[in-house]
């Protein structure tokens, strides 16, 4: 069955799913069991959108986050003050249902704002990843940072500057001459589809939070069983000097390639070498109707130096984007998004460029609610990058999310 | 001779009309009291499971707006919907709650929320009696919204999912609010039958006939849930 007409018939379904849910009466809050101990909650989301050729909005090779249809189901389970347990299972398009998160929680003071976390955690870096729910963003895409498939792999490395520049725009589907050669897709500077696995220490009073983390992955490449000798250090600190006003600041480095990929180029016991090395801040400001966000990431990548011409120096991406929220009546509001993600250059046998193609997108969209828990959004993007087969692409798409 | 006898006329109406009017006035008005049984108590709101934070935010739940009630007459008597001065009612904003949980109003009051936490609220609500969005705004401010029409309204915070709230607008003065035990009482009642519905959190009773006597008290209870 052709994709557009799959994603139809899904909105479809659901869209009489949600009528038919309204009149009776599912959930419009979590359930609750056990006198509250155990809560459950759900957000069912519903994509529609244009053919991304460019495959600007893919996630992997098969995935656009345009034509998502994805259910998350969320639980918390508080064993006691100081004990919960809390996960997220999520299936996107029917296909395999993962456990997105999976940890638990330890509040050793109730008196004091100090949590542990340990598991499959949430991210510590950045401010997206966390508000990545469709009801928290207001718009239908990822912003670049989070979603947009730079050519680098963790797995498979390229010989030289020439191979890496061969893969220009082609992160949806990269391939090298090192590790693993079979094609796959790239990694974002920083993923919002999967959470890495680790220890988490997180403190909060009035007006400032930090939290510190020690997981197997990285930014690019969360991972349950770590594929290398080190793990990655993320730290983030926010303050919140007055209400409405967050600021926040973020830092990241640990082991990105793979061993067997550090292996295949330079030999055993170099995997700690090649690391991503990320920092970044946002902030977000909101008063009476309107909300504005903006976040920017500078992420570098360590790669072994190999054949020439040879990579010699880290390999480095810039990304930033402003976002604003504007409610225009009750339940209705518009919203847009400016959005570029850059690259460094290296020199290659025809002189440097940058070592993946820059990309900018505007998005503008519509929300309006039909009930509180039932959000219709409607979207529009227009892409430009300097490089690949597609370079300009204008992407229209519609989405449908209920939760409780 | 006929001016005479039109005048006689305007006398006989005039004093029919307030002898009417009289024995109206002379009828005291009574009461309607009784108590809401909750067989099950509805549980508060619970939050979301906050699974994508990065830490836990303590939070402590109050059941005791939710014993409340409210009991109306599902009809009321004539005069009742006599214009009124608008009047104020407030629902605080306070500890991620609206207080109180439950309000009753008559049409054309003004309800105020005031935001006495420190963080940002976004009152709003999507029902048809009423849709309003009183935006952001930080501690010690306040918005009025006036409820013109009858009916159900539901109020949420657009920031704090498990906060909700219920607005009842009346458009006659003939209901009451229970206390935690469920106990009621309707006063200035004019002497009649009537028929009388208990609501909670959105369950009602199937409409009561209750005849008020002239002056006196009438008792009657209620199940629901």
């Amino acid at each position: 069955m052709p994709s557009t007409l799959r994603a139809a018939l899904i909105v479809s379904a659901l869209l009489g799913c949600t009528v038919r849910a309204t009149a009776q009466g599912l959930p419009s809050e979590p359930v609750a069991f056990a006198g509250g101990r155990v809560t459950v909650s759900g957000d069912i989301t519903a994509g529609f959108g244009s053919d991304d050729t460019g495959f600007f909005n893919f996630t992997d090779y098969e995935h656009s986050a345009l034509r998502l249809f994805r259910v998350d189901l969320s639980t918390s389970v508080a064993l006691n003050p100081h004990f919960s347990l809390l996960a997220e299972i999520r299936d996107e398009n029917i296909e395999t249902l993962r456990a997105y998160a999976f940890y638990v929680r330890v509040r050793p003071w109730t008196d004091r704002a100090i949590d542990i976390q340990a598991g499959r955690v949430p991210p510590t870096f950045g401010a997206f990843a966390r508000r990545a729910y469709a009801a928290d963003n207001p718009l239908i895409s990822y912003p670049l940072a989070y979603q947009y498939l730079t050519s680098l792999r963790p797995d498979s490395l390229p010989w030289n500057a020439d191979e890496l520049l061969r893969m220009r725009a082609r992160g949806w589907l990269s391939n090298y001459s090192i590790g693993n050669t079979e094609p796959d897709a790239g990694v974002p500077l920083v993923s919002a589809f999967r959470w890495d696995t680790g220890v988490q220490v997180h403190a909060a009073s009035a007006v400032l939070d930090g939290t510190v983390a020690v997981t197997t992955g990285t930014l690019a490449n969360p991972l349950v069983k770590d594929d290398n000798s080190a793990p990655q250090v993320a730290g983030r600190v926010a303050a919140h000097p007055i209400p409405g006003l967050v600021l926040g600041l973020s830092a990241a480095r640990g082991p990105f390639v793979s061993s067997t990929a550090a292996r295949g180029a330079v030999g055993d016991g170099h995997d700690r070498s090649f690391t991503q090395t990320a920092f970044g801040g946002d902030v977000e400001y909101s008063r009476g109707y309107y909300l504005v966000r903006a976040e920017t990431i500078w992420s570098e990548w360590k790669l072994p130096s190999l054949g020439a011409p040879v990579i010699d120096r880290p390999v480095s991406a810039l990304s930033t984007y402003v976002e604003g929220r504007y409610k225009l009546r009750p339940g209705l509001y518009v919203a847009g998004r400016v959005d570029h993600l850059g690259f460094s250059d290296i020199v290659g046998s025809a002189g440097p460029q940058s070592w993946d193609a820059p990309v900018t997108r505007v998005e503008v969209g519509a929300g309006y609610s039909l009930q509180r828990n039932l959000l219709l959004k409607i979207s529009c993007q227009r892409n430009t990058r300097d490089g690949g087969r597609v370079t300009e692409s204008t992407l229209v798409g519609a989405q449908i999310v209920y939760w409780f | 001779m006929s001016r005479f006898l039109f005048l006689t006329f305007v006398t006989l109406v005039f004093v029919a009309f307030v002898a009417s009017g009289t024995d109206v006035r002379s009828a005291r008005n009574g009461a309607i009291r009784g108590r809401v049984d909750l067989r099950k108590v509805p549980a508060p709101a619970e939050p979301r499971p906050n699974v994508s934070d990065l830490g836990a935010a303590a939070r402590a739940l109050d059941i005791s707006d939710r014993l409340r009630s409210v009991v109306y007459l599902e009809s009321a008597p004539r005069g009742a919907f006599e214009s009124v001065e608008p009047t104020h009612a407030v629902m605080d904003q306070r500890g991620e709650r609206f207080v109180p949980h439950i309000l009753a109003i008559t049409t054309g009051t003004i309800v105020d929320f005031p935001n006495s936490d420190h963080i940002y609220h976004n009152v709003f609500s999507l029902s048809k009696t009423k849709r309003f969005d009183l935006g952001r705004y930080a501690a010690g401010k306040s918005q009025p919204v006036r409820f013109d029409r009858a009916g159900i309204v539901r109020v949420f915070c657009d920031i704090h999912s498990h906060m909700n709230a219920f607005i009842l607008v009346f458009s006659h003065p003939f209901f009451a609010l229970t206390d935690n035990d469920g106990r009621f009482r309707i006063d200035n009642v004019p002497p009649g039958t009537y028929n009388v519905i208990a609501w909670n959190e959105g369950v009602q009773s199937e409409p009561r006939a209750v005849t008020v006597p002239d002056g006196g008290v009438a008792e009657e209870d209620f199940v629901l849930r």
